[in-house]
């Protein structure tokens, strides 16, 4: 059974399409030019879908999302149970 | 004539309690000051800048977040008839050193007396702004007191602030290797706010705008800043950061506030729609809704279409113009009763004639071309053959423009400036025709990317691409290509690598050439193409031709061409 991060690993490798390239929790996405902001909230959204929690708006920022393995920090960090 | 002699004249104008500006942070948090507010908070921040030295005419950076400090910040330095200018406040994606170089050298073009940082300025990035002896380093915070005196008592004993003194900056690209400051009198931005308030029909009394646009941006700053504060309008406005990692929030703030009127460039109108649930776009009311205008990108009528079908916008809202810093801000707008016209034109003709010969709407391979309106009253656009004689109604030629709100100047460079303007008619390097007096932009003579209304020069990331050891200097091309899937511009690179054995390595090779470009730019290419060495096109003179790489570029790779798939399905 797979995990909620190997599920996101997966989401990325599809929206970024690069065959070959190897993706793991640590890899920076943001910072290395690999997703742009506007790819920032389908990342956000699927996050908050996989821990089943709603993320504040203005509770994250582009760095909290540079990795598979900040992504899932800071949803337990600001997340909220959704109602 | 301008009821005011300056801007800070108008702003003392505005009712005390009437609510300025609210900072939506998300469902749980927001800020509102009211306009006595403000100006206590700003008188307060020009007496600081006062004992630090700062007096009339000292130019003044400010680099704080997005938020009421920052505009503070900005009118404590008019307020002295300083002249502050807006830049973009350090993102976690860049590299120290390069923002550090980019800032030095806009601080010592603007001869900068000091530069303005917030108190949470982050400590690791303390030594990007501090410019030494060049320019003075002062943080400031954001707290009110005192009384709701006279502003301009402040400026006593100093030259009065005309309606021709310099008011600010405000810069025309997000990029900072060619940012040009362009300089603006109080009379120029008066002006504007006078032509457009009156083409929009601005109301202090029931307008209320919703902005996520970036102040150093002149959408954010004059539409969103300076007509709300010479207008007296309240404004409600979150950070564009927060705005892009979920543009839904767009859709709640302007049902929360009853917002009237709001500015996005047209990729936000297809963003917003394609990342909400739809499950969730019958949640908002958006009825409040006056005018939604779409600029700052060429507009497309099929965006525009999808943000109206998703939230059942009623006729009329949607709206249109044509801006640039250059002029403080619109050249045109859409009639607000009618709306943008679309009308459809001869692909063939088009393309080689470079004339629109009309076409009933829809017809099968036409293209249709959305209206930026008319231009604003004491304004004058031409439209400029190659060789420079005036084009007639439906021919494509360069856009120039003539009026009482053109700038002063790029700030301190003649030498552009004197390359922009002829005969008193600044060349803006836009493509476009007019019919039955409406303006069509259409595309750009000058070189330059439209990323999401943002502009940047292809040069700079060329400039970053081509110091790679493995590619070989000066043969790398960046361009922008329409996305339609994002309503704007993707970024796409072509670089040649110095020898065709390195293509071998390219899966190592982009990752390294992409992670260079974000560290000193901060953006994202959407492709980078690899070729081997004489790949480019080169022009007579040996230098990469632009248009001709671009086009052997879609040859081989049909599916990059999102311009024609959209114009060609694009509907009313």
């Amino acid at each position: 059974m797979s995990t909620e991060r190997d599920q996101m690993i997966q989401h990325i490798a599809e929206l970024i399409r690069k065959p070959g390239m190897v993706l793991d929790e640590n890899t920076p996405l943001v910072s290395s030019g690999l997703i742009d902001s506007m790819a920032l909230v389908d990342l956000l959204l699927k996050l908050e879908d996989l821990t089943h929690k709603r993320i504040p708006a203005g509770k994250v920022q582009p760095k909290d999302m540079d990795t598979v393995a900040r992504m899932f920090a800071t949803a337990e960090r600001v997340g909220k149970p959704r109602k | 004539m301008f009821r005011y002699a300056n801007l800070i004249e108008a702003l003392e104008a505005a009712p005390g309690d009437r609510p300025f500006i609210t900072v939506w942070i998300d469902e749980e948090e927001s800020e509102t000051i009211t306009f006595a507010e403000f100006r206590n908070v700003a008188r307060d921040q020009a007496s600081v800048y006062r004992e630090q030295g700062i007096a009339a005419g000292d130019r003044v950076v400010i680099i704080m977040p997005q938020g009421i400090p920052a505009m503070t910040a900005f009118v404590a330095a008019m307020i002295l008839g300083a002249v502050p200018a807006f830049l973009a406040y350090p993102n976690f994606k860049i590299e120290p050193s390069k923002y550090r170089s980019g800032l030095a050298g806009v601080t010592a073009n603007l001869k900068a007396k000091a530069v303005i940082i917030d108190e949470e300025f982050p400590e690791e990035m303390l030594e990007c702004v501090s410019l030494g002896e060049s320019a003075k380093l002062l943080r400031v915070g954001g707290k009110a007191s005192g009384t709701d005196s006279s502003l301009l008592a402040l400026a006593e004993g100093g030259p009065k602030i005309g309606r021709e003194s310099l008011t600010f900056i405000q810069h025309s690209a997000g990029t900072t290797g060619l940012q040009k400051g362009v300089a603006l009198s109080h009379a120029a931005v008066l002006w504007q706010i006078e032509h457009l308030g009156d083409a929009l029909r601005i109301n202090g009394d029931s307008d209320r705008i919703y902005s996520w646009l970036p102040l150093y941006h002149d959408m954010g700053l004059i539409a969103c800043f300076m007509l709300p504060m010479i207008c007296h309008i309240p404004v409600v406005m979150q950070s564009p950061i927060d705005w892009v990692m979920r543009p839904e929030s767009m859709l709640q703030v302007v049902s929360e506030h009853k917002c009237t009127l709001a500015w996005m460039p047209n990729f936000a109108f297809q963003f917003i729609p394609r990342r909400t649930p739809p499950a969730r776009w019958k949640e908002y009311d958006l009825s409040s809704l006056r005018l939604l205008i779409n600029c700052s990108e060429p507009v497309r009528a099929s965006s525009m279409k999808e943000f109206e079908t998703a939230f059942g916008l009623k006729g009329g809202v949607l709206q249109s113009s044509y801006a640039m810093a250059e002029n403080v801000f619109a050249v045109t707008q859409s009639d607000i009763d009618h709306g943008p016209a679309t009308i459809w034109a001869d692909t063939q003709q088009f393309r080689s004639t470079h004339k629109v010969i009309s076409v009933a709407p829809h017809t099968p391979g036409g293209l249709a071309f959305t209206s930026s309106g008319t231009v604003l009253s004491n304004q004058k656009i031409q439209i400029l053959s190659e060789s420079g004689g005036i084009l007639g109604e439906n021919f494509v030629g360069e856009i120039v423009i003539q009026g009482d709100c053109l700038f002063e100047g790029y700030y301190n460079r003649p030498d552009l400036t004197a390359l922009a303007m002829e005969d008193g008619w600044y060349h803006t390097g836009d493509l476009g025709f007019l019919h039955e007096c409406e303006l069509y932009v259409v595309g750009r003579k000058k070189d330059l990317l439209i990323v999401g209304g943002e502009n940047i020069y292809p040069q700079d990331i060329e400039e970053i691409v081509a110091s790679h050891p493995a590619i070989h200097d000066g043969r790398v091309v960046a361009m922008g290509l329409y996305n339609a899937d994002l309503g704007t511009e993707d970024i796409v690179v072509v670089a040649e690598v110095e020898s065709e054995k390195l293509l071998a390595t390219a899966t190592e090779l982009e990752p390294d050439i992409r992670s260079r470009i974000v560290a000193a730019l901060g953006v994202a290419v959407r492709r980078l193409f690899l070729k081997p060495p004489k790949w480019i096109v080169k022009s007579t003179a040996g230098k990469p031709a632009r248009s001709a790489t671009r086009e052997k570029l879609l040859q081989e790779h049909p599916e990059l061409d999102g311009d024609v798939e959209v114009r060609h399905g694009e509907s009313e």
